[in-house]
């Protein structure tokens, strides 16, 4: 029997420090743990993060999303970390392991005005359903680019 | 018998050595120096790869510890040996799961004789009830064992520690809602995240159902147990996914010290369960340390429980009943029976004081039984147009028995349904909308009237008012009290009596005491008031001498 998927949105604060280079560092690790979980329990998902808060999507089997987020349950570092939605999924939104930057610059601010305009960057006033869209919409994009 | 077998066959060995060779026990002998100058067979495979050979047990427990076959515990231990000078085995666990009992004998010449036994299958046969089935955490015998163990310890060389006592809130609900198999998975991951929060050697034990207990030896006291409640407090709280539920769950926990809360097992469970209790009531989801004063306030309730429990045979309850009158004419509509309980020794004792503890232990359910037939019987008594207004409390309400109760006390005493005013307060109404719904219709059929209490106090009930048509609401005496300096209290008045009028509902003022009082809430357009200034509560002679003046 394959587990069905499920998708859980979550958001945490002050996860983080603040220094840039400490906060590139410790969010390349947090992809590169999240990078390893995909290939042994087949999550996938996305980060998006900003200096003071941190939204992560995970996809995957319901047993593997529920046993990787126990895990995050219990580390210390995250503070306050609040479940935004947690249940069945279609399809995967994020095949492969994404992140977002939603920074503060000016550039940022046009890009991701619609997230500014609605939160202020605060993602504890956005659903886990307008998180996991406006993740997709900026991962979509991302490719584009790159394309 | 052993003893004997040796001395009858005593030339098949040709030295000591090879006797030792033979026994089923691992022997390290000693010189007086503390270094190994033999070991047998057994001992040699029970440490390999570690040669023996001229270490002291220190050197050895090192070397056992730095190929991570021992934990520094068990090294430790191992030293004691000699020291502890009690042929009662130490056991110690190893890494990998074997457990070894050691005993030290000293020699005459100074050194000593250790033997090591391999009890793992010993200890496994006893782990059935060492370990919890569901959580593989200790059980409550086990930590009864290590508890006793480490004080005795204590009593011996001193030492620090806290037994941490937890309990989960809202755990029931869980499990009420979502099955058993959602409530065992939440306990296995309440026990893992317990000992994702301990230190090595902490004992994390389930005494049973959702409560748990952590010995938490060493650390600096009390600032260690304060760390580690903070942290399960944290911890614990945070929501979970199980089997594709978001789960969220709280926990309160009790903490006593050792050595100043207790030096007996039983003592500090009792003593931890107390301030568990304290936190408990201090509203969930925090820590308390054990107090001394929290065990007398516990022998109080004790008390105060043990009478309360015989109060209803000894006949110790009495009611009395307020007047209720109609504010235009000033003419009195009915009586509010209220209950009083008078000990021989006690005195007169505030419902305020035992209502509550009636409630958590059962005894409501009985003292509102009495509380309805009493009132029924006395009601029966007076004119018909006189009525008679019962409190309910919320844990009467939600008991099934509430409808067959009203019947019979209407039936067994005359009075007509109508007669009788069911008074609910906003907190009965919280619970679960649906069942409340179908109570307070229910009641409705039986031709019963139904208030609500004090209106106002607690949370907001106004979805109950649109859903069900209750007859009164009664405004809260603080309110009242405070009207005529508290603005915001006279226009709550105001707002309740347009909102009654609107529904069609009568609404009644409580603690009504002064002529003022009275003309304020007139003005704001209640119809009906209670207090000190119509009368104070009467005893049934004196009510009915009330009535006998008042409606001729």
């Amino acid at each position: 029997m394959t587990e069905t998927l499920h998708r859980l949105v979550y958001y945490s604060r002050n996860c983080l420090t603040a220094a840039p280079e400490a906060m590139d560092r410790e969010v390349a690790q947090i992809l590169a743990t999240s990078q390893v979980n995909n290939d042994r329990v087949g999550v996938t998902g996305a980060l998006m993060f900003n200096k003071g808060c941190f939204a992560q999507v995970l996809e995957g089997p319901q047993g593997a999303v529920e046993t990787t987020f126990e895990r995050i349950q219990q580390d210390a570092r995250h503070g306050e970390v609040t479940l935004l939605s947690f249940g069945p999924a279609e399809a995967r939104g994020f095949p492969v392991w994404s992140m977002a930057y939603v920074g503060g610059s000016d550039a940022d601010e046009a890009r991701y005005g619609s997230i500014a305009g609605e939160s202020g960057f605060d993602f504890s006033r956005l659903s886990g359903e307008r998180i996991f869209e406006v993740l997709h919409a900026m991962v979509l994009d991302e490719e584009q680019a790159a394309a | 018998m052993p003893a004997q077998i040796v001395r009858a066959h005593p030339v098949g060995y040709s030295d000591p050595g090879s006797l030792i060779e033979d026994l089923a026990v691992g022997v390290l002998v000693l010189g007086r120096l503390g270094d190994v100058v033999f070991a047998n067979t057994l001992a040699s495979a029970i440490l390999a790869p570690i040669d023996a050979a001229g270490l002291t047990l220190d050197a050895l427990g090192k070397e056992l510890v730095r190929i991570g076959r021992w934990s520094t515990e068990a090294a430790a231990a191992l030293c004691r040996i000699t020291a502890a000078g009690s042929d009662r085995p130490c056991v110690v666990e190893e890494n990998e799961g074997r457990a070894l009992a050691l005993t030290a004998r000293a020699r005459n010449d100074g050194g000593w004789v250790v033997t090591l036994d391999d009890v793992t299958h010993h200890r496994a046969a006893n782990r059935i009830d060492q370990r919890d089935g569901l959580t593989g955490l200790a059980s409550r015998g086990e930590l009864d064992e290590r508890l006793k163990a480490f004080l005795a310890a204590v009593q011996r060389e001193g030492g620090q520690a806290a037994l941490v006592c937890l309990d989960l809130d809202r755990f029931k609900a869980v499990n009420d809602t979502l099955g058993h198999p959602v409530g065992d998975a939440l306990l296995k991951m309440v026990a893992q995240r317990l000992r994702s929060a301990v230190r090595e050697g902490d004992v994390v034990a389930r005494l049973g159902g959702d409560e748990f207990a952590i010995l938490q030896i060493g650390g600096e006291q009390p600032q260690a147990a304060d760390a580690l409640a903070r942290r399960l407090v944290d911890l614990i709280g945070r929501t979970y996914v199980a089997q594709g539920h978001m789960l969220n769950i709280g926990t309160s926990v009790g903490i006593a010290l050792v050595p100043e809360d207790g030096l007996s097992a039983d003592t500090l469970l009792r003593n931890a369960d107390l301030a568990l209790y304290r936190a408990k009531a201090d509203g969930r989801g925090t820590f308390r340390f054990f107090k001394p004063e929290m065990d007398e306030r516990m022998q109080a309730r004790r008390g105060l429980e043990i009478d309360l429990r015989k109060a209803l045979a000894l006949k110790e309850f009495e009611l009395v009943y307020q007047p209720q009158t109609r504010i235009e004419g000033d003419t009195v509509v009915g009586f509010e029976a209220l209950l009083r309980w008078r000990h021989p020794d006690r005195g007169l004792v505030s419902p305020a004081d035992f209502i509550p503890l009636a409630e958590e232990i059962g005894l409501i359910t009985p003292i509102g039984e009495w509380v309805l037939r009493t009132a029924c019987r006395e009601a029966a008594l007076w004119p018909d147009s006189i009525t008679i207004a019962v409190n309910l409390s919320a844990v009467q309400f939600r008991g099934s028995r509430l409808l067959d109760t009203v019947t019979s006390a209407l039936a067994g005493s005359g009075l007509a349904a109508a007669r009788l005013e069911l008074e609910i307060t906003e907190g009965a109404l919280l619970e679960d909308t649906d069942a409340v719904l179908a109570v307070l219709n229910g009641l409705r059929e039986l031709g019963v009237r139904v208030s609500m209490d004090d209106f106002g106090t607690g949370y907001s009930s106004l979805s109950y008012l649109q859903k069900f048509p209750f007859d009164k609401i009664k405004i809260d005496q603080s309110f009242v009290r405070s009207m005529a300096s508290d603005r915001d209290s006279a226009a709550i008045i105001r707002a309740v009596t347009s909102l009654g009028s609107s529904f069609g509902m009568t609404t009644i003022a409580e603690g009504v005491e002064t002529p003022e009082q009275l003309a304020r809430i007139r003005a704001e357009g209640c119809t009906e008031a209670q207090g000190y200034l119509i009368s104070r509560p009467l005893t049934p002679e004196a009510a009915r001498a009330f009535i006998a003046a008042r409606v001729a």
